[in-house]
């Protein structure tokens, strides 16, 4: 008996310190980082992203950081985009506005630092007794439209906009949420009578010959904000300069995109492979969106999303500007010594006049040379995490094999 | 003498089976709590025990909504792999003509077959239900065609000795119940992986009720994990239901008379 109960003693000492040295090993100061992991969806909002990468100038701008790696995730949609970044897989992810809002409050440690893109989304009504008979909102009644799911920005979008018309959202019409593959094969299908979907969706429906654009996500709610550059809590932390790197190679990207447009088409159809490059080119021509950089221009739409999301119930917090947006970086830059390209929002559809080609190699704004402050290491290094959980598990262990070994 | 003690009460029915159900629970909890200490990323199980409340307006509708949409695939399901697995294991030109065709549907997954859910049959309940009907119509077929191929040829024979010569009556008489164990199994195992692809039939709007719907088109995009995993819990456990009760009417009851053939 005596001989059993120190058997006991061993197991459960041994698994308390198997379980220490597993939770030991993982760190918990700053460190070093060598590679960057970036998350985004395949939508034409999101461009500026791909530009930097087509061109290198992710690994390129921020090689002096450490940085030897860049690696990619595509997302089909936010939410999950936003599990993998709570999960610890991304560093930097372009997402819509609305994803992170609920994710933060949900507890994700994470900011927006730029804006990528406003407005964008367009709904579309089946060709035919549908588009005829539409002339204002009102003539939506009975109809039954799809669009994404609950807190994301194109369900928030229109119901707020049916809601200033008088209509009530889920009695007055059928609103139906899905992803963008199954919303375009239900409108072609004619199993829906329109769609809410951002760009280049609406085009597809359009060049299909299935829909027609009726009305944009600009002229709903004005400028309102759409996608956005999020970089982990972690690394505005730790590494507060390579942060505003980012953040320079993102503005850099998109100024480039705007003035190259097709140039920024093309390599979306390289980066989305099967995507027909006449119907990206149509759609950056007929969108109502922007790219844009600067996180100022989504602040009050943000957190009007944030009411609506909250009035709803979707959110338990009234999340504030604090806890969603550090636009310290893209300040920095803008006040910097360095010359600033224009980064003044062109809001309206672009009218791109191709005129000049930046050599975007040469980083125009950056002048990096401006040393990165030494990291300040303002890391407090939280309490050992798991010392009490090893134990209580141990124990847990160990209760268990005194029933296992009395049974027999 | 304690050791006895403590032996006999572990014997006693269904002990072991909360000790270790506890045990999991406690070891969550602990988990959740000391370790991971995020309700995002491992909701604990008092929490997820409390959304229920929260829920409780919800669940009925949601409940009904996916066992509809259950009902309309795993009946479409039974009736089509039934009368297909029958043809095919009584005929042997029927099963020469649909196997191959059978083997290339068999192994597509349910998902794919959402674009044509949704072109041919439209956002309706009977979409989700196709969905459903995919994962459940093969294991029924493959059972019933399995159970009329392992038909005893001597109970055939017996049957025409006593005067039994049509074909129709010898599958109503001998065949069908004969093979009416391996239906059973078939509608068992259909129904498992009908109720797994639930979650997904449910994801394209097809209805604004639903477990799966409410799981996947609400929860997941408003990262509420707490009541996400409520609703994992909910669909395993009324699956459990679902299994138990199934098990009752027919193995209880419909093939009493094979209890005992084999083992107890």
């Amino acid at each position: 008996m005596k001989k059993m109960k120190s058997v006991e003693i061993m197991v459960a000492i041994t698994v308390v310190l198997a379980l220490l040295s597993i939770l030991s090993t993982t760190p918990c100061g700053a460190k070093d980082i060598t590679e960057l992991r970036f998350g985004y969806q395949p939508s034409t909002h999101q461009i500026a992203y791909m530009t930097a990468m087509d061109m290198g100038l992710w690994e390129e701008d921020l090689k002096k950081f450490g940085i030897a790696k860049i690696t990619e995730h595509e997302f089909p949609s936010g939410p999950s985009e936003m599990i993998a970044m709570k999960a610890g897989e991304l560093d930097v992810a372009y997402v819509g506005t609305a994803p992170p809002i609920t994710a933060i409050d949900k507890g994700l440690g994470a900011k927006i630092v730029a804006a990528v893109q406003i407005n964008g989304s367009a709904l579309v009504l089946l060709q035919g007794h549908d588009v005829e008979r539409y002339t204002s909102p009102d003539d939506l009644k009975g109809l039954k439209i799809a669009t994404f799911p609950p807190g994301s920005i194109q369900d928030t979008i229109l119901k707020n906009w049916l809601k200033n018309h008088g209509l009530n959202p889920d009695l007055d019409l059928e609103i139906v949420s899905m992803g963008p593959g199954e919303a375009v094969t239900a409108i072609n299908a004619g199993a829906v009578n329109g769609v809410f979907l951002p760009a280049p969706y609406p085009t597809i429906i359009e060049q299909k010959g299935t829909g027609k654009i009726v009305a944009y996500s600009g002229e709903m709610w004005p400028d309102h904000a759409c996608c956005c550059l999020l970089v982990s809590d972690e690394l505005i932390n730790d590494h507060p300069e390579l942060v505003e790197q980012i953040v320079r190679t993102h503005i850099n990207a998109t100024e480039y995109n705007k003035e190259n447009l097709e140039k920024a088409a093309e390599i979306f159809t390289k980066k989305v492979q099967g995507s027909d490059i006449e119907i990206v080119k149509k759609s950056l021509e007929n969108w109502d969106g922007a790219w844009i950089s600067d996180p100022h221009l989504e602040i009050n739409s943000t957190l009007e999303y944030v009411k609506e999301d909250y009035e709803m119930g979707y959110i338990d917090k009234l999340l504030t500007e604090k806890d969603l947006f550090d636009t310290s970086f893209y300040d920095k830059i803008m006040e910097g010594p360095a010359p600033t390209p224009e980064v003044t929002p062109t809001l309206t559809p672009p009218a791109p006049p191709p005129v000049s080609t930046p050599v975007i190699t040469a980083t125009p704004t950056a002048t990096p040379t401006s040393t990165p402050t030494p990291t300040p290491a303002a890391t407090p290094t939280p309490p050992m995490p798991g010392f009490t959980a090893a134990f209580a598990i141990a124990m847990a262990i160990a209760v268990a094999c005194v029933i296992l070994r009395r049974r027999v | 003498m304690l050791k006895n003690r403590v032996l006999q009460f572990l014997n006693r029915r269904g002990v072991v089976e909360v000790i270790s159900l506890c045990v999991a629970i406690l070891i969550w909890e602990m988990v959740a709590v000391f370790v991971i200490k995020d309700k995002g990323i491992l909701p604990s199980p008092h929490v997820v025990f409390l959304t229920y409340f929260e829920l409780l307006d919800l669940m009925p509708m949601d409940i009904c909504t996916s066992l509809l949409h259950f009902a309309i695939g795993l009946g479409a399901g039974a009736v089509v792999g039934i009368t297909v697995g029958m043809l095919m294991g009584w005929f042997k030109a029927a099963n020469r003509a649909l196997d191959s065709i059978i083997e290339v549907l068999r192994p597509i997954p349910p998902l794919a077959w959402i674009p044509f859910a949704i072109i041919w049959i439209g956002l309706t309940h009977s979409a989700a239900g196709f969905i459903v009907f995919i994962g459940a119509v093969f294991p029924i077929l493959i059972n019933t065609y399995t159970g009329f191929r392992e038909v005893d040829k001597t109970y055939i024979d017996a049957a025409k000795v006593l005067g039994c010569e049509k074909e129709s009556k010898l599958i109503r008489l001998v065949a069908i119940p004969f093979s009416l164990p391996y239906i059973a199994t078939g509608i068992r195992v259909g129904m498992g992986v009908g109720w797994m692809c639930l979650v997904a039939a449910e994801y394209f709007g097809v209805s604004r009720y639903g477990l799966g719907y409410r799981l996947l088109c609400i929860f997941f995009p408003l990262q509420m994990m707490d009541k996400v995993v409520a609703y994992m819990i909910l669909l395993g456990l009324i699956a459990l239901v679902l299994d138990r009760v199934f098990r009752y009417f027919v193995e209880e009851r419909l093939l009493k008379w094979k209890k005992g053939m084999v083992t107890q």
